[in-house]
């Protein structure tokens, strides 16, 4: 087993707003080792984005990391200074996010966007050097014609080109981490294959680890190697990604993998959907927060938040909140 | 770009030829016969008619307008008929003293609404916010005359800090040779740094009076644009590469959210280079202000309708710089093939 690179305990993170105080990331804790790919998935407003704003320190007024830590490579960064953050983030931590064309300073050139970040870490390198770095990159990420593309602004890029530029900029330093959050969401399905398949090959090549951010849980079976669902702030399934596609210990990633649209299933009639909303995250329910969904709830769901179950199902380590994660598995 | 830049100047010709039809019909509409005017109530019929023909009023009025915007450009803007001296010469003693007044308060209220709205809306800090936007509440609702006033009695009269109303220099200060017009230039040109001092010293006051609601207006529309901005994804993934909040904010946020003050900037400065007779009138300003309204108030066309063109090709010329600057901060505005 590879060494841990980064570990999380208890991160906890509230939101301040007019309808009272919600926190959005609830006393989350996981493990992520060297050159691990793992996928997190969710709805929209599960917690995922904000969680991963947390880690690297990036969450901004009304919001707040109340508590937790973070461990990387050993030293602890949650709680420190921006200024000593600034120097984690972009160099051992990058960071993909899910708009491309919402992502990229409409009014600054690709170049001096990615060579902005090569130079933050790398002061001794010349304005030229940089820049000749930055073509490197825009050509591992295939952008073609690097070199002429690199005074291009971004209004001058397609979605996918852009998205590609992101993935420069985040890999531009080397990061050990690389936290990507919905990388595809906003592109079109060839493209989004397109994308993928090369930010799958770069982090393999470096073997940096990945943290990727979903609500597609194709992308997931594909890109990971293990899978945490994340509902209404909380982990309730972490395990691996054979393991989660034979057994779902918790029922909300049973009708996750359910409502996924697949060609050898086609049928009649309405695709199978979770009903209801997400709870509102400033009015959680008092037991568990998907009980009021839960085609299998009980008594005790509605009363008792559950525990985190461990169990193991075919030699695979799973984690699970809920009262019933035992029988599930065993059926 | 040069297409545009060509669409941009057939434009400006269009709205200076507006600008002089509307200037010249208006006042050839208004009552009052000029020869009248300028021959004085005494004049007979006949000198009259004779002064009519002579200045070609008998002519069909698309003649009139031609001869008035030919000899325009030729430089000849007629002689005012209050005084009989050349509109020129009229113009051009009171002139520099606006623009000189104007570009004071200009740089005064675009310097300081940069400035305001960057603290107000770096960081969520309520109170800071709170007094920006108190300062530009009392900006837009204070009448100028009445704030310098104020500002005369505090500054002058109690303090003693600054200069009382005694318009552009000291009563022992000659003024530099004239080069520009404007006394700060010309006093660094000719090297008298003692005369440059004193200049200045006359500008605060009346450059914080004039340049006091312009200021309340940029800060406004700048925080809002700013608060917008710094919301954008691209603000949190340039603090993702490490960038420092303020860094980003200075380098990505402020360039994105400049646009429209620039534009509104534009048109500002154009105002206020125009002058203000109440600002003026307050500080004993020898500026183009108050001859315009008592040119206006003696139906004194000839100084009127050059005073329109004049403010009419500042504006324009304004407007052409401003969207030559949009084009140097915004790439999108450069190519044709335009955003997304």
């Amino acid at each position: 087993m590879d060494e841990v690179l980064l570990s999380v305990r208890g991160l906890r993170t509230e939101f301040v707003t007019r309808d009272g105080v919600f926190a959005a990331v609830r006393d989350v804790s996981f493990e992520l080792r060297r050159g691990e790919k793992l996928g997190i998935v969710g709805e929209s407003g599960s917690g995922k984005s904000a969680l991963a704003l947390s880690i690297v320190g990036l969450i901004e007024p009304p919001g707040r990391v109340v508590a937790g830590e973070v461990e990387l490579n050993g030293r602890r960064i949650s709680g420190l200074p921006d200024r000593q953050l600034q120097l984690v983030r972009g160099k051992e931590v990058g960071l993909i996010f899910q708009d491309p064309m919402a992502a990229l300073d409409p009014v600054k050139s690709i170049g001096d966007q990615i060579v902005e970040g090569i130079r933050r870490h790398r002061r001794h390198l010349g304005r030229r050097e940089a820049r000749r770095l930055a073509i490197e990159l825009l050509r591992e990420v295939q952008v073609p014609f690097a070199e002429r593309r690199l005074a291009d602004y971004p209004h001058q890029y397609s979605g996918g080109m852009r998205q590609r530029v992101m993935i420069a900029i985040a890999l531009a330093n080397e990061p050990d981490l690389i936290i990507a959050d919905e990388p595809t969401t906003a592109l079109d399905v060839t493209t989004q294959a397109q994308v993928l398949d090369l930010l799958d090959r770069l982090v393999s090549e470096r073997r940096t680890a990945i943290i990727l951010i979903t609500h597609n849980l194709g992308i997931v079976a594909e890109f990971c190697d293990s899978v945490h669902v994340m509902y209404a702030g909380r982990f309730v399934e972490r395990t691996t990604v054979e393991q989660l596609f034979r057994a779902q210990a918790h029922p909300y990633t049973e009708a996750l993998l359910r409502s996924v649209p697949r060609p050898d299933r086609l049928q009649r009639g309405p695709l199978p959907s979770i009903p209801g909303f997400p709870p509102s995250l400033a009015h959680l329910p008092p037991g568990c927060s998907f009980a009021p969904r839960c085609p299998a709830a009980q008594e005790i769901c509605r009363d008792r938040a559950p525990a985190t179950v461990e169990l193991v199902s075919e030699s695979t380590p799973v984690l699970a909140e809920c009262h019933f994660a035992r029988e599930r598995l065993r059926t | 770009m040069i297409r545009t830049v060509g669409g941009r100047l057939l434009g400006s010709l269009a709205a200076i030829f507006g600008a002089s039809v509307v200037s010249f019909l208006f006042l050839r509409i208004l009552p009052g016969n000029p020869a009248r005017l300028i021959l004085g109530p005494l004049a007979s019929q006949q000198a009259i008619q004779q002064q009519v023909r002579l200045m070609g009023l008998d002519r069909p009025i698309y003649v009139q307008y031609l001869r008035y915007i030919s000899s325009f450009f030729s430089g000849d803007w007629g002689f005012s008929y209050s005084n009989g001296r050349p509109v020129r010469e009229v113009i051009a003693t009171r002139l520099p003293a606006s623009i000189e007044l104007g570009l004071y308060a200009f740089a005064f209220a675009f310097v300081a609404a940069v400035v305001l709205a960057l603290l107000s809306t770096y960081r969520h800090r309520p109170v800071v916010d709170g007094t920006v936007r108190a300062i530009s509440f009392f900006g837009l609702g204070t009448p100028p005359f009445w704030f310098g006033l104020l500002l005369l009695l505090a500054f002058s009269q109690a303090l003693h800090l600054l200069p009382g109303p005694e318009g552009r220099l000291g009563p022992a200060v000659a003024p530099p040779p004239t080069v520009t017009g404007l006394y700060t230039v010309d006093a660094v040109i000719a090297g008298q740094w003692g005369t440059l001092g004193n200049a200045l010293q006359h500008l605060v006051l009346p450059a914080v009076t004039l340049g006091l609601a312009p200021f309340a207006y940029l800060v406004r529309l700048l925080r809002v644009n700013l608060l917008e901005v710094s919301r954008e994804q691209f603000i949190t993934v340039v603090r993702s590469k490490g960038v420092g909040r303020w860094t980003a904010y200075v380098r990505h946020a402020l360039p994105n959210a400049f646009l429209p003050t620039l534009t509104a900037g534009g048109m500002v400065l154009a105002q206020l280079l125009a002058g203000s007779v109440l600002v003026e009138t307050v500080f004993n300003w020898p500026g183009v202000g108050a001859l315009v309204v008592d040119s206006i108030l003696r139906q004194d066309y000839a100084v009127v309708q050059t005073f329109i063109l004049l403010s009419a090709f500042a504006y324009v010329a304004l407007n052409l710089i401003v969207d030559v600057l949009y084009g140097v901060i915004d790439p999108r505005v450069r190519t044709p093939t335009g955003a997304r």
